[in-house]
């Protein structure tokens, strides 16, 4: 066994390559890590350097050249997502990179991932994830979206709600019912549409965290048939590819929680009532609690990493564990931040909040662990994987 | 033993709850989270007809000389309702301070003006290093002629924005006890140098710096005996405590019950999602931290009315338990509304932010563990 990562001399040479590159073409303006405060200018900044990152193939390093990734080696691809942790880019933000394309690899047809797949991965469009429904949360399988089809083309009908980010989609993946008659999970197609589309109205929501979330409609959406993608029928297993790295399949290699060590350092130095903070050994006992819980945050997504870029099946609860595990995590970090920080952690004002600022939004993300599957739902999913449930279930298809 | 309400206090309940439905209801507590002031001088106007701002106040300063846990169950159904108000801030700790240490002139002319709501105060303590002990007051007051002259900025001063005067505690002396040398003085808001301003972020009060500038105040503010503002904040401020537990034991209640609704109503796989267990398990997390709040505090509050030993002790203990109480009770809630409980249009999130603001307010529950921990002589 080895925990450490190891480069030879060609990688690490690529290593200063990729970081002059950064240097060069990171952009400097504060990306606040809440969706709703980025300024326009931030996130065409953003969107500007997803492109250029794309460009170079450093979007999807690893995938193939031909499909607009990089064509580059694992170890390549660690050396570019660790010099990137270095730098405060962390939302680039497009969901088609991180789940609909993997849907795309494994279910499209050949022409499909030729047309769709470069832009994705060049970090050319923006797509947007289109699968919740008021009706239809935790219960996927029940949503009511309707794709019927007139004979040349599909025409879709229905709502779908907590859709989006804080960039304007070029398209929308979306789920909608095929076939009325069929059983549950083989009545459903999954469409990329083009988010320009007549009859598609795209509505904000507000909420108060998670920012950029809409709801959708689609009135009369007329969709050709080779923007379906996999069977008529197919679309739950589609889903499947994209919810097994939703759930946390896809790992990280860098997950280590910056928040953490701030936290830790602030703790050292700070005074409450007068006295230095580091006295108080309740908050001394919560500060080393989150310690360890970052630390094996840290280990599940390394180990999520490692087996999807090895393609190492081990039993296959492991991604929901990292998700879940992930949103335990971030409810009990922002208690701890409220405890150690007081009521600093609550305010958003340079004067008066703690460390880098902006942990207010630690706050609200508390309440924001439900994307890609409740809790509940992860150990709904955990128990099936493990063979302890009534329904038995393995992993899905994944890239 | 009895612990049902008694016939005046479920008078109070049932009073203050049709009040909150009719006067105040979730559409206006949002408007008035948005809005700059967060205070609607029409509500706060017609629970000063209602008699509240005088509650606890003695009947011969306009008051009405009820109890504190009468005032405790008005409080609860107001936190029910969120009802946003500077009643604890004006009656309870700056009304309560001035009773127990002004001199009869102040009482003659200030708590009347308190009683009916025409007069509105804040109280400023924290300061920058947050704590709610005597040695957590540093900013300085230094006599000058018949003047002191106060310098200094206090921060996450509730209801500041509001107020017409501020009750300011401020260190008149240094010495070894933290406790002496603290004196407690009304500043006007409109005296020069005195800036107030309100912090944004997640909070659910308007909670403020409120900056002092060279300001002069003349000697006839001064609450109490120079450098003897501890002795008569110290009960003031456990007073002040349990009543705002009182507050968060509504919040709870409130954030059950809309709980309770929506397992019963939101329907996935074909059923309630109350019918999965480990939807229940959230639920019962929020039904224990609302029975232990409540308890704890009205436990406390009949403590305090009826003069009984160890009043310290269930103070610490009934804060400690609330704070932790419902900020349990908002993330399970959050747990069990997922999405919906995210958005502006629901209440939960009004809730939240107010557990997360009281939290600390008044102690934290690990400034009340401590303090708890000590009267255990642990
Ligand atoms: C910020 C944010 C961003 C999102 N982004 C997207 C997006 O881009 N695209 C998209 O398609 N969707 C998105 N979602 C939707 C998200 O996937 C759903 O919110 C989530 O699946 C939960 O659905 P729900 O909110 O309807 O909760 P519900 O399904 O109504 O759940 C309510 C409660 O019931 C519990 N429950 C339900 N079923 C069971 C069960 N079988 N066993 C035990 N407990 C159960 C849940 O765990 C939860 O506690 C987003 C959501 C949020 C909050």
């Amino acid at each position: 066994m080895d925990f450490e990562l190891h480069y030879s001399e060609g990688q690490e040479e690529f290593r200063k390559e990729v970081w002059t590159w950064l240097e060069a073409n990171v952009p400097r303006f504060d990306l606040s890590s809440d969706g709703a405060k980025q300024s326009m200018a931030a996130r065409q900044g953003a969107a500007d350097f997803r492109r250029k990152l794309g460009t170079k193939g450093w979007l999807a390093p690893n995938w193939p050249k031909e499909y607009g990734g990089g064509g580059l080696s694992l170890a390549e691809t660690i050396v570019i997502d660790e010099e990137l942790s270095q730098w405060d880019v962390a939302s680039t933000g497009d969901l088609g990179l991180s789940l609909g394309a993997p849907a795309i690899m494994v279910w499209g047809t050949e022409e499909q991932k030729k047309r769709f797949l470069p832009p994705i991965l060049k970090g050319e469009i923006t797509t947007w994830q289109c699968f919740t429904e008021p009706e239809a949360g935790s219960d996927l399988a029940s949503l009511k979206t309707r794709a019927e089809w007139n004979g040349s083309e599909y025409v879709i009908n229905g709502q779908k709600i907590f859709i989006g980010s804080p960039f304007p989609p070029d398209y929308i993946y979306t789920l909608a019912v095929t076939d009325p008659e069929a059983p549950r999970h083989r009545n459903i197609g999954a469409f990329i549409i083009p988010a320009k589309s007549p009859g598609v109205t795209i509505q904000p929501l507000k909420l108060i965290a998670g920012g950029g979330r809409n709801t959708i409609f689609y009135d009369n959406v007329r969709v050709s048939p080779d923007q379906l993608i996999g069977g008529k029928t197919d679309g739950w297993r589609v889903a499947q590819s994209t919810l097994e790295v939703e759930h946390g399949g896809g790992g990280r290699v860098v997950a280590r929680d910056q928040v953490v060590d701030d936290l830790l350092a602030y703790y050292k130095e700070a005074k409450r009532s007068g006295k230095p903070l580091s006295r108080d050994s309740h908050i001394k006992e919560r500060l080393v609690d989150l310690y360890i819980q970052s630390e094996i945050g840290r280990l599940f997504g390394l180990r999520g990493y490692w087996m999807r870029a090895t393609k190492t099946r081990l039993v296959g609860y492991e991604g929901s564990q990292n998700a879940l595990h992930g949103k335990k995590y971030f409810v009990n970090l922002a208690t701890i931040l409220l405890e150690v920080l007081g009521p600093t952690a609550l305010v958003d004002d340079p004067k008066w909040a703690p460390l880098k600022g902006n942990l207010e939004y630690y706050q609200r993300f508390a309440a924001c662990q439900h994307q890609g599957g409740t809790p509940e739902i992860q150990k709904v999913i955990i128990a099936r994987r493990m063979g302890v449930s009534r329904t038995r279930e393995t992993a899905a298809a994944m890239v | 033993m009895d612990l049902s309400l008694n016939e005046m206090e479920q008078l109070v309940k049932n009073t203050a709850r049709d009040f909150a439905e009719r006067e105040c209801p979730i559409e206006i507590v949002r408007g008035l989270d948005e809005s700059e002031s967060g205070f609607s001088p029409q509500i706060w106007q017609k629970m000063a007809e209602m008699g509240w701002a005088g509650m606890i106040l003695p009947e011969k300063y306009g008051g009405s000389g009820a109890s504190l846990t009468a005032l405790g169950v008005l409080c609860e159904e107001l936190g029910r309702a969120i009802v946003p108000s500077p009643l604890h801030s004006s009656s309870v700790l700056c009304g309560l301070a001035i009773l127990e240490g002004g001199t009869d002139k102040q009482k003659e002319t200030l708590l009347p003006a308190v009683a009916a709501g025409e007069r509105i105060l804040a109280l400023a303590f924290t300061e920058a290093g947050y704590g709610w002990d005597a040695a957590s007051v540093h900013m300085s007051a230094t006599p000058r002629n018949s003047r002191f002259i106060l310098n200094g900025t206090k921060v996450f001063v509730h209801d500041a924005l509001v107020a017409d005067q501020i009750l300011c505690v401020a260190r008149t002396s240094q010495s070894q006890n933290a406790e002496d040398g603290i004196t407690l003085f009304l500043v006007d808001k409109q005296s020069p140098g005195v800036n107030c301003y309100s912090l944004p972020g997640f909070a659910g009060e308007k909670f403020c710096e409120v900056s002092f500038d060279k300001v002069e105040v003349p000697e006839a503010n001064v609450v109490g005996e120079v450098g003897k503002g501890w002795a008569i904040l110290q009960p003031v401020l456990e007073k002040g405590t349990v009543v705002l537990c009182a507050y968060m034991v509504g919040g709870c209640h409130r954030i059950w019950e809309s709980t309770l609704e929506y397992c019963r109503t939101r329907v996935q796989f074909g059923v309630p999602i109350g019918n999965f267990q480990r939807v229940q398990d959230h639920v019962i997390d929020i039904v224990n931290a609302l029975d232990a709040a409540r308890w704890t505090t009205y436990e406390a509050l009949w403590k305090i009315d009826n003069g009984k030993p160890e009043v310290s002790k269930a103070v610490s203990l009934a804060k400690a338990v609330t704070s932790e109480a419902y900020h349990q009770a908002c993330n399970s809630s959050h747990e069990v509304h997922a999405g919906t409980g995210l958005s502006k249009e629901y209440h939960l999130y009004l809730y939240t932010k107010k557990a997360r603001t009281f939290y600390h307010y008044l102690g934290s529950p690990s400034y009340h563990r401590q303090r708890l921990a000590e009267l255990l002589e642990l």
